[in-house]
């Protein structure tokens, strides 16, 4: 599940490493162009390995809840997660190895495979499916970027992407609109919609930071549109790039220690 | 000789007694060819819909594999064993399919549920329920497409709609996760909202592909035959066919215990049901030859007295049942006839009598009461009303053998 | 002569006769109170079963609540709506559901969680009763579950393993503890054999962080035979802004299989009526014809042919009384003792059935009623009297001579 900080730690791009490798990429002009930008997005972001310290807020009708959380990362599939507090989750960890993903519970001391029939349940009480988590490494290789607007907006520079799904891509979102800023290629606003080009949610960026030598945007809102009460917040306190970490760090065996 | 034309001039003499004995032997028919009627019917219905629903009569399958079905579990040469099955005399239908369970998303929800990988072009809607139920849309054309048929509850509550899309997550051969999208050709509906809430037909080769199964792997070769009750000989025909190494083949009675279970349940209540109902027959039948018996106590007496010896009267009486057995059995068909071809072809619909409050329809679930007979049925039916006329004349014949000549003459 | 004495002295002077007519007829009687109370019981238990088991006879939520099960949609005023309804002679007990997952050893599946009011779900549904193994749930066993039948096949446990449950608690938290399986229930219906997970419901409280509310409440009728329509309508005036819904309504397929079988099974029970209404008719006109002689000579020594007609009535009456008391000495008790000492036929099914979604016990219990008892005898007579009324008429009527040659 640690993947999907992941995806907010170095913003969603970090996600489209892979699209100009992308053999089954469209040829026209504007999507060679898309895959140039953000591939030299992904450039400024690539790192080997991450180490962070993040908060998540989430606001809901019925709670609100803040989890601190410790995470790793390295490569594009490997990822372990520590929840640091409240103090009743403290320990309970998530490691994402390849397809798989793994739970550790302290409570019972167990450790749990996920399987489809939890996929959509909700992670760590946010407004992110366990399904959002599995399917963010594949987001380069289900979605054909496009550029649909270059140019000023609200007083800034912004390049904005449509990202439509491939026909077979086994995606559930009809498009994903995307907007970074012209000059420093950083994220502002990421939008889902459903097959029928109704907005679902909206990711938005802000407060970017110099962190770990990098500019970041050190808060992510997420905000589903049926609910615009309600919303999700992870806030980064320390992020690190490129450290030694070794494979076997992301093991079962080191999921459970605490 | 002599005695059998005694008999028939007793009976003929006795017209009134001897029709109203006959007419219980044929009621006895008729009522035994309901009971044992409507079972026959609603069995084999209830079995020849339920092996519809996947598994068919006989399925051949990975060894295990009924225990505990998983997708890791398949045969390697399907349709080269489903080609071989289909030249067996008395099997009407073979179906390569995939069964599994999946996770299915649509951008508003996800719910768990059952696929069922088939091939488009092999199914027939005889031989499969969801394709004979289907209410909108079509069932999917390519065996290697992304089109896929879905129940209409489940539809409902992934809000979809025809064309729509729908990822599906299974876990894989390997035991990995892996997703596929679809869009929606078709939906059904059975009337049975657990399985219009659970059940997807995928297309099998796009399927094998998503779990990375070889060209022929399966899950199962579903096998149709043409009379149920056949399912053990043709079981033996399957095996010396295919052999016996990668797989087994078991009959829808141990595929579907529990509708076996509930059809031994139900047999054998009926069974019960039908013993008491031959009794009141056996009853009726044992009173009016017993009540001609004693009426006749003074003629026993008088053919005994020149002569006749006690074998001879019991005899006499026992044949005297044995024709009122016949003569009750052509009754019986005679009266059963009708109302056998109403019932077969007609029926009472049940529904009509509850009253059409909730129009819930459904293929699963017969509103109609009809019967149908075997032919062992009809030949068990006969023979045992015949046997218990015959067993109800037995005392009666041996009271009138004990008849003391001289006393009963005098008496009465 | 008295009318009646002579009527007795004929029944008991033609002792054989007379026995082997009222035998027949208490046999068939004996039989029919049996096969009607089985009849009874059958049908009754359908029904039960359809309800008792867990969908109960009726249910209260929070409207929307069936289309959306929400573990936030909850019946706050629950304590007190209890007692409420409890004041209008119904009883109910809370539930608590959420959704799942269910992990033993390297097997997991989904999961309905189902928190149980222990002290009050047994007086209202009689799942407690259908353990295939193990127990039942207990309050001083706060880990132990009860799972359904399919749902430990899938995870592949028996009595003692141990579940993990993870899913989502109120607080947004991840809820998730170690249980121990400590009963396997038969098989209720589809979904509860699938995904059916009973624990206590402070336990259910406890994992979910779920301090007050309920989602469902499940309400029986404890009153004399009244109406659905109307206990609904009662519950509902109850229960003002809750949505109140009757088995018939929350399961109408349910509702249909239960009212098919019931009609199937009383054609079934009228097509045996006939059958003993044959036997009367049969032996009446018997012991009627076979004595057409005597009451010529009788008609000779000058009896008034209304004479005739009451004393054949009359003794029929008397042949029936006897007949009816004999069957009814037999078939009730053996009715009441299969009330506690059913049919078991559960040994022909390997395991517990259910058809589109009724549990069905293959234990039959037969249940004496009012109708069970007396619709037999009643038969019995009505068929009787019929079946003497024509050739009572005609031996009233009949000239001696024509009687004394008569066949």
């Amino acid at each position: 599940m640690a993947t999907i900080l992941r995806m907010t730690i170095i913003g969603v791009f970090f996600l489209f490493l892979v699209i100009g490798q992308d053999v089954y990429g469209g040829s026209s002009s504007t999507t060679m162009r898309a895959r140039q930008i953000l591939e030299e997005v992904d450039d400024l972001w690539r790192s080997q390995s991450s180490h962070s310290i993040l908060s998540m807020r989430v606001k809901t009708r019925h709670y609100t809840r803040t989890v601190t959380m410790e995470n790793w990362t390295k490569g594009k599939e490997k990822s372990l997660v520590r929840i640091l507090s409240p103090r009743k989750e403290k320990d309970t960890a998530t490691l994402k190895s390849g397809n798989n993903v793994y739970t550790y519970l302290p409570k019972t001391d167990r450790t749990i495979r996920l399987t489809s029939s939890m996929m959509m349940g909700s992670w760590m009480g946010s407004h992110f499916t366990n399904d959002d988590l599995v399917k963010e490494s594949r987001l380069s290789e289900d979605y054909d970027p496009e550029i649909v607007f270059e140019g000023e907006r609200d007083g800034r520079s912004i390049i904005e992407f449509g990202l439509i799904p491939k026909p077979d891509a086994p995606v559930v979102w009809g498009k994903i609109v995307f907007t970074i800023t012209a000059q420093d290629h950083l994220p502002i606003v990421s939008q889902y919609f459903d097959e029928d080009m109704v907005l679902a949610r909206t990711f938005t960026f802000s407060d970017i930071k110099e962190m770990g030598g990098r500019k970041v945007p050190a808060l992510m809102h997420v905000v589903p549109t049926d609910k615009p009460e309600e919303f999700t917040e992870m806030v980064y306190q320390s992020i690190q790039f490129d450290l030694e970490i070794a494979d076997s760090f992301f093991s079962l065996h080191q999921l459970r220690r605490r | 000789m002599r005695l059998g034309k005694m008999a028939w001039r007793n009976l003929l003499r006795h017209k009134r007694r001897t029709s109203i004995t006959s007419f219980s032997v044929a009621f006895g028919v008729l009522l035994t060819v309901t009971f044992t009627g409507s079972g026959d019917y609603s069995y084999t219905n209830m079995i020849d819909t339920s092996v519809t629903m996947g598994l068919g009569h006989l399925t051949i399958e990975p060894p295990g594999y009924n225990d505990s079905p998983t997708l890791a579990k398949t045969i390697g040469d399907a349709d080269d064993i489903r080609k071989r099955v289909l030249d067996i005399p008395g099997i009407t239908d073979a179906q390569v399919r995939i069964m599994g369970q999946a996770m299915f998303a649509s951008g508003a929800k996800s719910v768990g549920g059952m696929f069922l990988g088939v091939h488009p072009g092999n199914e027939t809607e005889e031989h499969n329920i969801f394709l004979r139920s289907i209410t909108k849309g079509k069932m999917f054309a390519e065996t290697g497409g992304r089109e896929i048929v879905i129940g209409e509850k489940m539809a409902e509550r992934l809000g979809l709609r025809l064309g729509k899309k729908l990822v599906y997550t299974v876990t894989d051969k390997n035991g990995e996760m892996v997703s596929q999208v679809s869009r929606v050709s078709g939906l059904f509906r059975t009337g049975e909202d657990m399985v219009d809430s659970t059940i997807v037909l995928l297309p099998i080769d796009r399927l094998r592909k998503t779990l990375h199964y070889a060209e022929q792997d399966a899950s199962m070769v579903a096998v149709f035959i043409e009379d149920q009750r056949r399912a053990d000989g043709r079981r033996l025909e399957i095996i010396q066919t295919i052999g016996t190494g990668q797989h087994e083949v078991l009959t829808w009675n141990e595929t579907q215990a529990e509708l076996a279970g509930l059809i031994a349940v139900d047999r054998a209540s009926n069974y019960l049901l039908q013993f008491l109902i031959g009794l009141l027959i056996a009853a009726g039948i044992f009173n009016t030859l017993l009540m001609s018996v004693m009426e006749r106590t003074r003629e026993f007496g008088i053919m005994m007295a020149m002569g006749m010896a006690p074998s001879q009267v019991v005899k006499l009486v026992i044949i005297e049942s044995f024709w009122i057995g016949v003569m009750g059995l052509v009754l019986g068909i005679v009266i059963t006839a009708p109302w056998y071809i109403f019932m077969s072809k007609t029926g009472i619909n049940l529904e009509s009598l509850i009253g059409d409050d909730y129009s819930v329809g459904g293929v699963l679930f017969d509103p109609v009461l009809k019967i149908r007979l075997f032919k062992e049925s009809v030949i068990a039916i006969l023979t045992g009303v015949f046997g218990l006329t015959l067993l109800s004349g037995l005392y009666p014949a041996f009271r009138a053998g004990r008849i003391p000549p001289c006393e009963s003459i005098k008496q009465d | 002569m008295n009318l009646v004495s002579f009527a007795f002295r004929n029944v008991a002077r033609q002792r054989h006769r007379a026995w082997i007519t009222i035998s027949a007829m208490a046999f068939a009687g004996f039989i029919m109170i049996f096969y009607a109370s089985l009849m009874e019981g059958i049908i009754d238990a359908t029904e039960r079963n359809a309800i008792s088991m867990e969908l109960g006879q009726f249910q209260i939520h929070v409207p929307g609540y069936r289309t959306d099960p929400d573990l936030y949609t909850l019946i706050y005023q629950d304590i007190a709506l209890l007692q409420t309804i409890e004041g209008a002679g119904f009883i109910g007990t809370p539930r608590l559901y959420a959704f799942g997952l269910a992990a033993a050893g390297k097997a997991s599946a989904g999961v309905r969680l189902r928190g149980v009011d222990l002290e009050r779900e047994s007086l209202v549904t009689e799942a407690y009763g259908h353990i295939m193994t193990g127990k039942w749930l207990d309050e001083r066993d706060p880990f132990g579950v009860v799972i359904g039948r399919k749902l430990a096949k899938t995870l592949n446990v028996g009595v003692g393993d141990e579940v993990v449950v993870v899913s989502q608690a109120a607080d947004g938290s991840m809820a998730n503890d170690l249980y121990a399986v400590r009963g396997i229930l038969k098989s209720i219906g589809e979904g509860i054999d699938a995904n059916g997970f009973f624990l206590n419901a402070s336990s259910f409280r406890d994992l979910m962080a779920l301090e007050a509310g309920v989602h469902e409440i499940v309400v029986r009728w404890q009153g004399r035979e009244t109406p659905l329509e109307q206990l609904t309508q009662n519950l509902g005036d109850l229960v003002p802004d809750l949505e109140v819904k009757n088995w018939r309504q929350l399961r109408p397929v349910v509702a249909r299989i239960v009212d098919t079988s019931r009609y199937s099974l009383i054609i079934m029970l009228m097509i045996t009526y006939t059958a003993i209404g044959i036997l009367a008719l049969n032996a009446m006109l018997m012991s009627v014809y076979e004595r057409i002689r005597e009451f010529g000579i009788m008609k000779a020594l000058g009896i008034a042919p209304w004479r005739v007609f009451s004393l054949i009535l009359l003794e029929t009456v008397m042949q029936v009384s006897i007949a009816s008391l004999l069957a009814l000495a037999g078939g009730v008790p053996l009715s009441y003792y299969c009330e506690s000492h059913p049919i078991d036929l559960s040994k022909l099914a390997s395991a517990s059935l259910t058809f589109a979604g009724i549990a069905i016990d293959p234990v039959w219990y037969s249940r004496v009623t009012f109708e069970s008892v007396f619709t037999p005898v009643a038969v019995l007579f009505g068929m009787a009297l019929f079946a003497v009324l024509y050739p009572a008429g005609k031996a009233a009527v009949i000239r001696p001579v024509q009687a004394i040659y008569h066949r």
